[in-house]
């Protein structure tokens, strides 16, 4: 077990000055390389068939990690497994060096987890403004203690999640949509929903599953930036994505999975190079 | 005191007891997403406990009466004991039907129980006097000012309505509040809802006894007028008058609640009792039921979000608010 952590924490990062995000990473340096979210052997069946089979990752601090593979390899099970929304029947899960293998959905998001899902979860009958600022409010705003005894402290919040919504939505350039609920958005903006939802959040570690799907190429752009931005605060990101040239840019590492399985890791340009995942994946 | 005081008051305390249900449940449907179709369990709790701790003390087996916890309570504790027994009885049957289980399930196993728990207390007649159900309930606060319900229905009319107002107003800043739209979020999308970290037990479970403190007090509310309770009171059939009333009126919309429960319970099933007796002797029974559903079929063709929908919370933009941040994080917090 050891031995695979070892094999997966970011000092097997390869420092391939090809990558402008890896360039990046070195000049900003201000960050230590401390894993925030580990995952070891993680397996999850449905009825006895092993979707995700012993998937270990590490995932450092400010570091981007993607996730690629074809269509059933089980990425998304990873990603509920990380996030507790699919039951994982063995591995453990650690966040900010906290075992949270057992924890339920909103215990690990407490802890600094968020995450986008593969079909879009925007609240429907929601406006965005609305979905923005219940995210960013969290367990804060769930609260009927805190709503009912603070009243001028959930103001406060209120006002605070207001200005920092319009903030997130002027950067993606989502201000026309404020009053718009939920179903009455395009599948592009719904994604951005997601994701500026989870920007909300200040979250510690970033799941994103295939957020690029139906977004503008021009936001895809403005996307990747944002994620490079956000991740020198020291967020950890895992990105599953369909489109390579998307991992390209962005990924420090790349986990490519099949049939459950990690078939290979390393830097883009390895992975791609690797002829088991031209097998399996690229053709 | 003309019929017609008797007959325009006795409606409008149906219609505050009514509001109350309509507030509660749509606090549970219409925010919460929680499908609570057993419902008049806890008006049925509220008001039998009510009426035990206003009846006093059972005489026991040789009573022509029969019940628990009998004793004589002073207002304003009649009511907070009817609040209270449907918050208890809520929160015990939430505990197990409110577990991560799928909202269809929760809406059947709540549906189950209130049948259960229906033949339960017609057959337990230790517990609540069986089928025959409980009378000669008073109205403690009344006493206090020397009426009677019945005797001076205008003023347990403005009774009835300034309680509604109250719960009315506290519920609607409460759903209005962070919290309520943490509700609304857990109703859209339980997964994303927990996924940015609210207890999705523990709203559902909150709501669930709120409501049913509320039901509670509307039963207390009732029986105080009506003086007698019994399982014919609170049938199945009762919840969905009052979800009819909320999806007709507009499902997370309270004002919507309030022209629901207006058209549906008062004018809808109290309509077709002024249809001279034609056909078999219950015809006129039966079709306040075709009422209900005929309303449904209406409201689902013409207005499927009710007449008063939901209302969009419209924002703009703040003068004061900066200008676009490279990086979106830690800005105004
Ligand atoms: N709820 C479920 N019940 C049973 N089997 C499931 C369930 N969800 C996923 N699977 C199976 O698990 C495997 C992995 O699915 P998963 O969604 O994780 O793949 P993925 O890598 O995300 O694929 P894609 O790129 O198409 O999104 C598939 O074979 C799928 O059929
Ligand atoms: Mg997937």
């Amino acid at each position: 077990m050891a031995e695979r952590e070892e094999g997966f924490g970011i000092s097997t990062a390869s420092p391939s000055t090809a990558l402008p995000v890896a360039t990046e990473v070195a000049s900003d340096g201000g960050y230590t390389a401390g894993p925030v979210l580990v995952a070891t052997d993680v397996v999850v069946s449905y009825g006895g068939v092993h979707a995700v089979d012993r998937v270990s990752i590490s995932v450092a601090r400010g570091e981007i990690v993607g996730v690629i593979g074809p269509n059933g390899a089980g990425k998304s099970s990873f990603l509920g497994a990380l996030g507790g929304q699919v039951k994982r029947s063995g591995g453990d899960i650690s966040l900010l060096g906290k075992d949270i293998s057992s924890m339920l959905p909103h215990q690990r998001a407490r802890l600094g987890l968020a995450r986008t899902f593969q079909t879009t979860s925007e609240f429907a009958k929601m406006t965005v403004f609305e979905n923005l600022i219940t995210s960013g409010e969290g367990n804060a705003g769930a609260s009927l203690k805190e709503v009912v005894l603070h009243p001028r402290k959930t103001a406060q919040r209120e006002r605070a999640m207001t200005d920092r919504a319009w903030e997130i939505l002027q950067r993606f350039e989502m201000e026309h949509t404020v009053n718009l609920y939920g179903r009455e958005l395009s599948g592009g903006q719904r994604r951005l929903v997601e994701i500026m939802r989870c920007l909300m959040r200040d979250p510690a570690v970033l799941l994103l599953d295939e957020p690029m799907v139906g977004v503008a190429p021009h936001l895809t752009g403005k996307l990747i930036e944002d994620l490079r931005a956000i991740r020198r605060d020291g967020l950890g990101i895992v990105i599953v994505e369909h489109a390579l040239e998307v991992v390209r840019q962005l990924c420090d590492r790349v986990v490519v999975m099949a049939f459950g399985k990690v078939i290979a890791q390393g830097s883009f340009e390895e992975v791609v190079q690797d002829a088991s995942v031209q097998a399996a994946y690229l053709s | 005191m003309s019929v017609w005081v008797f007959y325009i008051s006795t409606l409008v305390i149906y219609f505050g007891v009514d509001l109350l249900a309509g507030i509660a449940l749509n606090l549970q449907f219409g925010y919460a997403g929680v499908v609570n179709f057993g419902f008049i369990v806890f008006q049925a709790a509220g008001a039998y406990m009510a009426a035990v701790v206003v009846l006093g003390p059972s005489g026991g087996v040789a009573s022509f009466q029969q019940y628990i916890f009998g004793s004589r309570l002073p207002f304003p504790l009649d009511l907070v004991a009817a609040a209270v027994a449907g918050a208890v009885v809520s929160l015990v049957i939430g505990l197990f039907s409110l577990r991560r289980m799928r909202r269809d399930y929760q809406a059947a196993v709540l549906l189950i129980v209130s049948l259960i728990a229906l033949q339960v207390v017609s057959a337990d007649v230790p517990l609540f006097n069986g089928s025959n159900g409980l009378t000669g309930v008073t109205w403690p606060l009344g006493q206090i000012v020397g009426v009677t319900a019945t005797g001076a229905p205008v003023i347990y009319a403005a009774w009835t309505l300034a309680i509604a107002a109250i719960v009315f107003a506290a519920v609607y800043w409460l759903s209005k509040s962070p919290w309520g739209r943490s509700l609304r979020a857990m109703r859209d999308h339980e997964d994303a809802a927990s996924a940015m970290g609210l207890n999705i037990t523990s709203l559902r479970l909150q709501v669930f006894v709120i409501g049913g403190a509320i039901a509670g007090l509307s039963g207390g509310l009732l029986v105080e007028y009506i003086g007698a309770w019994s399982p014919g009171a609170w049938g199945y059939a009762e919840t969905f008058v009052i979800f009819t009333a909320i999806f007709v009126g507009g499902v997370g919309n309270y004002r919507g609640v309030i022209v629901g429960v207006l058209l549906v319970p008062v004018i809808f099933l109290e309509l077709p009792r002024f249809l001279p007796a034609v056909g078999y002797p219950g015809l006129i029974d039966s079709l306040q039921w075709v009422t209900i559903g005929l309303a449904w079929m209406l409201c689902l063709l013409f207005r499927p979000r009710g007449i008063l929908p939901e209302k969009r919370m419209e924002v703009t933009k703040p003068a004061g608010v900066p200008g676009p941040a490279v990086v979106p994080s830690e800005g105004g917090a």
